[in-house]
C-alpha cells in the first residue's frame, strides 16, 4: 500500500486521502468543500468576538449548521498549554508550537471534516492570530507561516481594525488585569503589565496592518457602530453563501 | 562555529556551545536504549558530563503526548506538531544549556526519527523539514540499522504489539502483525532515505550489543578527538592521568580498538612521556 502519496499538506490549502486505492490525489482548496469557513481577527478590544457572535445567531436563524471553534481550545493540547503557562515555561517557539498543535487538533477534528460536511465553521481568531503573537514575540516570519501550511483557507477573514487606544479604553475596567503572556511579560518589554500589555498589542497591531495585503484580509472599521459592522460582515457573508450550492442546512 | 539546519530560534547563541551533541538513531528495537546506558557510564569514566535526553522527555509536552496517545486520536498534523514541541522544549532548556556547559549530550532520537514518523504518515517533506530547520546539527548521528526480520523477534518477542509501534493509526482493518511490518518498512525505508541526506553513520545493529558497543566507542572516540578543547583540556590531564588507575584501563580499551593516536583527553606528552612494554601494557610515569 502506497501511503505517501495519500497525503500532502501544502501552504493553505490541505490535500487529504480520499479513498487508499485511489491513485489520484485529490486536492481540496477553499472551493472544493461543501461548507465555508469564516474567521473574525483583530487585537483585544477590537469587538470581533462581539460581531462574530451576531453573525452566528443570524446564520442560525436562517437555518444553516453553522460550528464555532474558538482559539486554543483543543481538549487534547489544553492541559499542555495551560502547565506551560501557569509555570510559565514557554519561550516564543515553544509558545508557537503548543498554540499550532492545539489549532492542528481542532483543524483534523473538527474545522475539516465540518467543512467536508457541509457546514458553516465560525473561527474566533486564525492562523493570523499566531502569525501576529509569534512574530511579535521574535519568531522567524517566514518559519510561523511554514508552521501553518496545513490550515485551511478561509473564506473570509474579517480584520477588525482598531487604534490601539481605543481597544486599551475598551479594555480598561472590563477585566482585572492582564496575564503574563497576554501582556507579553515574557518579552520584558516592562517591568507594568498594562504597559507591557500596550507595547505587546502595539507590535501585534503593526503584524496585522502588514499581513492585510498579504493575506487578503478583510478589513472592517472597528470603530464604527456594533449595528453597522455587523450590517457590512453580514452583506459579505452573505453574498459568498450564495454561491456556495452545497451546504447543508438543519434539517 | 555550531550551526542549525537554517533557522535560529529568539535567544539562541551559537559562539558558546562547546560541547558534543551525539546522535543515537534507528527504529524500534534497534538497541538504541541499550547503548547509550553504556556509553553514558562510560564517557563518565573517562571524565566527562554527560547528559542524555530523549523523545517525550520534555517537562513541558511529554505528559500531555503520553496521555493523548492513550486516547489512540491523536490526528497526524497534531501528532507531528505535538513531538515537535517537545522537542523545541528539550532542544532550548535542556540540550543548549548543557552544551554550553561544555557537556557531551547522548540524545535517544533527533529531529530524523521525527521526519521519519511524520513522513509515514504523509506530512509533506518541506513542511516538516522547515519546522525543524531550527535544530542544531549534531557531531555525530549514529543509525543503529536493524532490517525488519531481525526487528520483529526483537520487538514484538519482548514487549508484544503496541498499537503506535505498530502504526495501527495508519493502517485502521489490518491485524497488529500485519500492520507493523508495513509500518516498520516504511519507517526503515524513510531512515535509509534520510541517511543520505544527513549523512548518518551506519551501525549495524544486528550485531551482538558489545559488538555494537565498541564500534560506538570507536567512533565516539573519534568525535571527541576532534575537541577544539582538547590541547586546553591537556594541560590538566597531564598532571591528573598520572595518578588515575583508570588510565591502563583505557590503555586496553584503545588498543583493542586498533587505535594509532593517543586517546583524547591523555596529553600527547603524557603518552610520550610514559612506555609501553612488550605485552601492549601502559607503564606510567607514576612515581
Amino acid at each position: 500500500m502506497d501511503i505517501h502519496s495519500n497525503v500532502r499538506i501544502g501552504p493553505f490549502e490541505v490535500f487529504y486521502p480520499v479513498q487508499p486505492a485511489a491513485s489520484r490525489v485529490r486536492r481540496y482548496g477553499q472551493d472544493h468543500f461543501p461548507g465555508r469557513l469564516f474567521i473574525v481577527e483583530g487585537i483585544d478590544g477590537s469587538g470581533k468576538s462581539t460581531q462574530l457572535s451576531l453573525l452566528h445567531k443570524w446564520l442560525q436563524s436562517k437555518g444553516y449548521g453553522v460550528v464555532f471553534s474558538e482559539w486554543n481550545s483543543s481538549a487534547l493540547v489544553k492541559d499542555t498549554t495551560k502547565l506551560g503557562k501557569k509555570k510559565k515555561m514557554l519561550t516564543p517557539a515553544t509558545f508557537s508550537l503548543i498554540h499550532a498543535t492545539d489549532f492542528a487538533d481542532r483543524t483534523e477534528r473538527s474545522i475539516l471534516p465540518l467543512l467536508k460536511a457541509g457546514a458553516i465553521v465560525l473561527c474566533d481568531r486564525y492562523i493570523y492570530t499566531a502569525f501576529a503573537r509569534d512574530v511579535a514575540r521574535g519568531m522567524d516570519s517566514d518559519w510561523v507561516r511554514d508552521l501553518y501550511g496545513f490550515a485551511v483557507k478561509p473564506a473570509v477573514a474579517f480584520y477588525f481594525r482598531v487604534p490601539l487606544e481605543t481597544a486599551i479604553h475598551r479594555l480598561l475596567g472590563a477585566r482585572d488585569g492582564f496575564k503574563f503572556y497576554e501582556a507579553g511579560m515574557d518579552l520584558d518589554l516592562s517591568a507594568d503589565p498594562s504597559e507591557s500589555f500596550r507595547l505587546f498589542q502595539g507590535r501585534i497591531l503593526d503584524e496585522y496592518e502588514k499581513m492585510t495585503p498579504e493575506f487578503g484580509l478583510t478589513v472592517i472599521d472597528a470603530t464604527l457602530p456594533v449595528e453597522v459592522q455587523q450590517a457590512q460582515v453580514r452583506q459579505i457573508v452573505n453574498s459568498h453563501l450564495e454561491k456556495a450550492s452545497d451546504l447543508r442546512m438543519r434539517s | 562555529m555550531r550551526k542549525t539546519y537554517g533557522k535560529l530560534l529568539p535567544g539562541m547563541n551559537l559562539s558558546d556551545l562547546g560541547g558534543k551533541l551525539i546522535v543515537i538513531e534507528g527504529t524500534d528495537g534497534a538497541g538504541r536504549t541499550t547503548q547509550i546506558d553504556l556509553l553514558k557510564p562510560w564517557l563518565e569514566e573517562l571524565g566527562h558530563a554527560v547528559l542524555d535526553t530523549g523523545m517525550t522527555r520534555s517537562p513541558l509536552a511529554g505528559e500531555g503526548i503520553r496521555r493523548a496517545k492513550e486516547g489512540n486520536n491523536l490526528g497526524r498534523v497534531t501528532q507531528s506538531l505535538f513531538y515537535a514541541t517537545d522537542f523545541v522544549d528539550r532542544l532550548e532548556n535542556e540540550i543548549v544549556p548543557a552544551l554550553r556547559a561544555g557537556f557531551i549530550v547522548l540524545t535517544d532520537r533527533y529531529i530524523y526519527s521525527l521526519i521519519a514518523r511524520a513522513m509515514v504518515r504523509g506530512m509533506d517533506p518541506a513542511w516538516i523539514r522547515s519546522i525543524y530547520s531550527a535544530a542544531l546539527k549534531p557531531d555525530a548521528i549514529f543509525y543503529l540499522r536493524l532490517g525488519i526480520d531481525h526487528l520483529v523477534p526483537r520487538v514484538v518477542f519482548s514487549r508484544g504489539f503496541d498499537y503506535w509501534e505498530s502504526g495501527m493509526d495508519l493502517y485502521p482493518g489490518h491485524d497488529m502483525y500485519e500492520s507493523f511490518c508495513s509500518y516498520q518498512r516504511a519507517l526503515l525505508d524513510q531512515f535509509d532515505r534520510l541517511s543520505d541526506e544527513y549523512k548518518f553513520e551506519i551501525v549495524d545493529a544486528a550485531a551482538e550489543p558489545k559488538i555494537v558497543f565498541a564500534r560506538l566507542q570507536k567512533k565516539v572516540l573519534g568525535i571527541l578527538d576532534s575537541d577544539s578543547r582538547k590541547e586546553y583540556l591537556s594541560h590538566f590531564y597531564a598532571d591528573l592521568v598520572a595518578g588515575l588507575p583508570r588510565v591502563e584501563e583505557i590503555r586496553r580499551l584503545q588498543s583493542t580498538l586498533g587505535r594509532a593516536t593517543p586517546e583524547p583527553g591523555l596529553a600527547s606528552h603524557q603518552v610520550a612521556a610514559g612506555a609501553t612494554n612488550g605485552n601492549g601494557k601502559y607503564a606510567s610515569n607514576q612515581k
